[in-house]
């Protein structure tokens, strides 16, 4: 593909239009700077910032010097890596079990195509145009029945209940030549051995896609694990900074943002391609 | 047939790692309690110790602290999925609903067998039990309102911190002055989850209101009484007229605390006690605090909103349980108040971790007990006593109400947007809300 | 920028249950032979989903039809009260206000939401150097978690003169703006936030669609002597129809989930300006200390599952056609 856009290279020649799109250029870059890293810059001075500098005149750098102590404070008083652990052991396990359900049942039902399957993918289809809010009542139940409440397993599992998944798996595995299942039959491969040896080498890109819309999705969450982790102890960053809001100093309590966010924004700047491609995608298919 | 074998295995293999059971591995009672949440590190350690001490006399059961403090929007999820610590608090204005519904355990049996079960000051005493009269939830603290004020913002603003207002004339010039002078609010109130139907509530009764009448067995609801209507008015003049309310009108309790230990508050209205909670959590610097009295006007029906907490045992508590929670509730909550060494040990450590003890509150018991036991601890005092005395003074003389009986919250949560609308919106008619309050709210007490 | 990944999934579901091979018909199989046959295997690989989802959709699913004509609190047994939650519900007077602040925000953010990612991405397109600075830029804010965000930006919104946004508006002689403080002001402070932190999403899936568009219709379009405007109107804008489309139905599903904003900055105050459905249904169940009103809930749940139903399978059937084209 021919690397162009509205503008062909005739009107990057012309003065005018070469001149304007410069300039609405640099103001953009002003504008996502501001907007992109303005509040992240900001957050980062106002975690070593004493509480009394920040709330009189918040704009001001460090007029009364820093206070590096917030971030020892945070990390310690406040036990952010605790609640940053938590979020990664929720983050992790809701990934691995979304990736089991929906390798499986995309396999039982692509390639072993038992006769019933119509039936089962309509089930699962169906359950994609019922909106997650209308469960939260019922499934917040459930999860009191089977006494999950306060476990992770209350997070993790009902993530695997996750329809897009199984059909994006599927739709992949459908795709993938069938000779090579065939052959694998007559060399005598059951199914498991073609499931772990075959299917599932073959499908790291499907994998990868449903791995970062998994971990996102867990990243961001904080309905759900708030109503099913009441104990703090076992609590992810996102439910845990807001309670805390209310008894930590204000300095304090910035430098625990700033630590909750400098991880994901590495995360983010090590890893652009694969969020970025990532997103793109969000948009194509996720419903 | 398969899939419910396989929801049975599922079940137990889930049930297995939640863990919770009642015994630990070398058999002891395994009885979780509640811990405040987000505690200095020195009240955590005087919890701790207090723990280590029941343990050692008590070495059949062990305790696992658990954080928890009672907020109305989380409560219900908590009860509903059986995760509340074995021994929690409650404020009273839930104690006859939770037993009604028996939502808590019926540890009745256990509190008349402690040896202060009859004494208990009769008002109090009926926001924890039954309507034959058994004891299902023990009153551990009682409290009157109080307004609190920061006595270095009254200096700033040029007032006398020694003669905080007495009348509410008196608190709309102070907050006036303090907004002119500082730039910090100058009175502030609690709006948001529940807390601003409580603290209306609070100035209705000063000024000689009530918001629910008591018929037999019928409830009526008043809440758009004439003194309901003239506390909100009062607040709309301080917000309008004089614009001394400053800049936030959406606190609740944990936020308006951390606002006024940082210094961006004149004066509030909260519980008498509240300076061990702004030490605790809020790190509030002893020589800003002041707390006075809440003036009454309105005639002889103004009184002081009383309120309190009750403790009480989670309704799953198997009878091992039940009983080494009561236990616990007697060492931990009720001792200090009965017994003299128990005080001088629990004031002790309290002191030692740089705690507070000796902030103001009403006698769980009666005034001659709490008299005796302000002898017992008063070398531990380490709270600025002569900056409590304009409310220390007068907290007994006031004349105290008890909080509405029937679906207290549910009413105090909608009482919370009309002083909202009165803080946010410069339009709002008072009577008009409260008239739909009235209505929605006798809907709620005819449900019954 | 590179092409976006082309994903099988997107393609017609209608395929895959075709079955490829026309089934055989046999005669009545019995379960030893169906097992030597092969037929466990599709169920044992079958089983996790089949619990997972059996446990936390389809059970949950129903239980919402059922509970909706229950009275239900967890303690006593559940009564059927046949349609009297949806009475109840319907009654409600903050029912209409819930709806009406949902339809504000979706409104709101479709104003904001909608034409800045949009104008952003056909701007960004056209960069030549640099460009993945502009992205990273964009898509800094997807990063940060949201509650993060939220408890950030309510620190910015501090309606005091010396609140972060009213010292920068009081830099050019503007505000205070009392921003969460009023009725007025708090939902669009709401989706000012919500549109800072999902536009470098949209502005991605825009950049991708603007690269499935062909040189060859600039050049068409260049031969016929069309502007750079005219250009942007005919060609771009008609090629991104069909995202457009799709990301204007998912703003709309999403924003009538809204949730996060409304609970963190202000509990639905003040007044009840930002109460929005979610929270309502959250505060029937969950709000209530003595107990939640769960028929209420789930009444108001499937009421709400209607409309977004309806609005998904239009989507779908947008995608569908979408993708076929």
């Amino acid at each position: 593909m021919t690397d162009r856009g509205v503008l062909s290279s005739f009107d990057w020649g012309r003065r005018r239009v070469r001149g304007t799109a410069r300039a609405v250029h640099a103001v953009l870059l002003a504008l996502l700077f501001l907007a992109g890293l303005g509040p992240v810059l900001w957050l980062a001075k106002s975690a070593i910032t004493p509480t009394q500098d920040t709330l009189r005149d918040p704009l001001a750098l460090w007029p009364t010097g820093f206070d590096f102590a917030n971030l020892a404070t945070a990390w310690t008083r406040v036990r952010i890596d605790e609640y940053f652990l938590n979020t990664v052991w929720i983050a992790a396990g809701a990934w691995l079990v979304q990736l089991v359900v929906a390798t499986t049942a995309g396999f039982a039902l692509s390639v072993l195509r038992p006769r019933y399957r119509g039936v089962v993918s309509g089930v699962v289809l169906a359950t994609l145009f019922v909106p997650s809010v209308v469960l939260l009542v019922p499934l917040y139940l459930t999860v009191v029945d089977l006494s999950m409440i306060n476990t992770f397993w209350a997070v993790w599992l009902p993530a695997g209940a996750n329809a897009f998944n199984v059909l994006l798996v599927r739709r992949f595995f459908d795709n993938l030549p069938r000779e090579v299942f065939e052959a694998a039959r007559v060399d005598g491969a059951g199914p498991f051995r073609l499931f772990w040896s075959i299917v599932l080498p073959l499908s790291r890109p499907i994998l990868g896609v449903v791995s970062v819309f998994a971990v996102i999705a867990a990243w961001k969450d904080f309905l759900w694990p708030m109503l099913v982790l009441p104990d703090p102890a076992v609590q992810p960053l996102s439910v845990r900074l807001p309670a805390l809001q209310r008894f930590i100093e204000l300095d304090v309590f910035l430098a625990a943002l700033a630590i909750s966010t400098v991880i994901p924004v590495a995360l983010f700047l090590a890893f652009q391609r694969l969020f970025l491609n990532g997103g793109a995608l969000s948009g194509a298919v996720k419903g | 047939m398969k899939s419910i074998a396989v929801l049975a295995v599922a079940t137990a293999v889930l049930a297995a790692c939640s863990g919770g059971g009642a015994r630990s591995a070398d058999g002891r009672t395994v009885v979780t309690v509640s811990l405040d949440p987000g505690l200095e590190q020195g009240a955590v350690d005087a919890f701790n110790a207090r723990v280590a001490r029941f343990e050692s006399a008590n070495p059949a059961i062990d305790l696992v602290p658990r954080e928890y403090e009672w907020d109305a929007t989380t409560f219900t999820t908590q009860l509903a999925g059986g995760t509340l610590p074995d021994v929690f608090t409650v404020p009273f204005t839930d104690g006859r609903g939770l037993i009604e519904r028996e939502q808590i355990a019926d540890i009745s049996g256990e509190v008349a067998g402690l040896p202060y079960a009859g004494k208990f000051n009769e008002e109090v005493a009926k926001a924890g039990s039954a309507d034959d009269g058994r004891m299902w939830a023990v009153p551990i603290a009682a409290h009157g309102q109080a307004l609190h004020y920061n006595r270095t913002l009254f200096t700033q603003a040029g007032l006398d911190p020694d003669e905080p207002p007495t009348s509410w004339e008196g608190i709309r010039s102070a907050a006036r002055q303090i907004s002119e002078k500082t730039g910090q609010a100058g009175f502030a109130m609690m709006t948001s989850g529940n807390t601003g139907g409580w603290i209306a509530t609070t100035l209705a009764y000063a000024f000689g209101g009530r918001t629910e009448k008591l018929e037999g067995d019928t409830a009526k609801s008043t809440a758009d009484s004439a003194g309901m209507v003239k506390a909100l008015q009062a607040v709309k003049a301080m917000r309008w007229d004089d614009n001394s309310m400053g800049a936030n009108f959406l606190y609740e309790w944990g936020t308006i605390n951390q606002d006024f230990a940082a210094g961006r508050i004149g004066m509030y209205v909260s519980g008498g006690g509240n300076y061990g909670s702004l030490k605790a959590q809020n790190a509030m610097k002893p020589e800003d605090y002041g707390v006075t009295a809440l003036p009454l006007t309105g005639g002889p029906d103004a009184g002081v909103l009383g309120g309190g907490t009750l403790a009480a045992v989670s309704a799953g508590a198997s009878d091992p349980v039940r009983a080494a929670a009561v236990e616990w509730i007697d060492f931990y909550y009720l001792e200090k108040l009965t017994n003299e060494d128990a005080a001088v040990a629990d004031a002790k450590t309290t002191a030692d971790s740089g705690q507070a003890v000796g902030s103001p509150e009403l006698p769980v018991f009666d005034k001659a007990a709490f008299d005796e036991r302000m002898t017992w601890i008063a070398q531990y005092v380490n709270v600025p006593v002569e900056q409590m005395t304009p409310y220390t003074d007068r907290m007994f003389d006031q004349p105290l109400v008890p909080e509405p009986t029937r679906s207290t919250q549910q009413v105090y949560a909608l009482l919370d947007p009309v002083v909202q609308a009165v803080l946010t919106d410069r339009g709002a008619d008072v009577g008009a809300l409260l008239s739909g309050v009235q209505v929605q709210a006798q809907a709620l007490l005819d449900r019954r | 920028m590179t092409a976006p990944p082309s994903l099988d999934a997107a393609q017609p579901v209608a395929a895959a249950v075709q079955p490829a091979v026309p089934v055989r018909r046999r005669p009545r199989r019995s379960p030893v032979t169906w097992v030597r046959g092969g037929g466990l295997g599709p169920v044992v690989f079958l089983l996790p989903m089949l619990v997972v989802f059996g446990l936390f959709s389809w059970a949950p699913i129903v239980q919402t039809v059922v509970m909706s004509v229950q009275e239900t609190n967890l303690v006593t047994d559940p009564t059927f009260v046949g349609l009297d939650n949806f009475r109840a519900v319907l009654a409600d007077p903050l029912l209409w206000t819930a709806v009406r602040n949902t339809l504000w925000f979706a409104v709101l953010a479709l104003l904001l939401g909608y034409p800045v990612p949009l104008v952003a991405a056909v701007l960004m397109s056209e960069v030549r150097r640099f460009k993945g600075l502009y992205s990273t830029l964009a898509y800094l804010p997807v990063v940060i978690p949201p509650v993060v965000a939220v408890l950030l930006w309510k620190f910015f919104y501090d309606a005091s003169p010396g609140g972060v946004f009213n010292t920068l508006l009081g830099a050019v002689g503007l505000g205070p703006v009392p921003w969460l403080q009023d009725a007025s002001t708090a939902m669009v402070s709401l989706v000012v936030e919500a549109t800072w932190a999902a536009a470098g999403g949209t502005i991605i899936i825009y950049l991708a669609a603007l690269t499935g568009v062909p040189p060859e219709q600039y050049e068409a379009a260049e031969i016929d002597g069309a502007s750079v405007w005219g250009k942007v109107w005919h060609v771009t804008l008609p090629r991104l129809r069909g995202v457009l489309l799709i990301t204007f139905i998912l703003q709309v599903v999403g924003t009538a989930q809204v949730f996060l904003e409304p609970f963190l900055f202000t509990g639905g105050g003040p007044a009840n300006s930002t109460t929005t459905i979610l929270l309502l249904i959250y505060d029937y169940a969950f709000a209530n200390s003595l107990g939640g009103d769960y028929g209420s809930a789930t009444a108001l749940s499937l009421l709400l599952a209607v409309v977004l139903g309806i609005l998904s399978a239009v989507y779908f059937r947008l995608t569908r056609s979408w993708s076929a084209s």
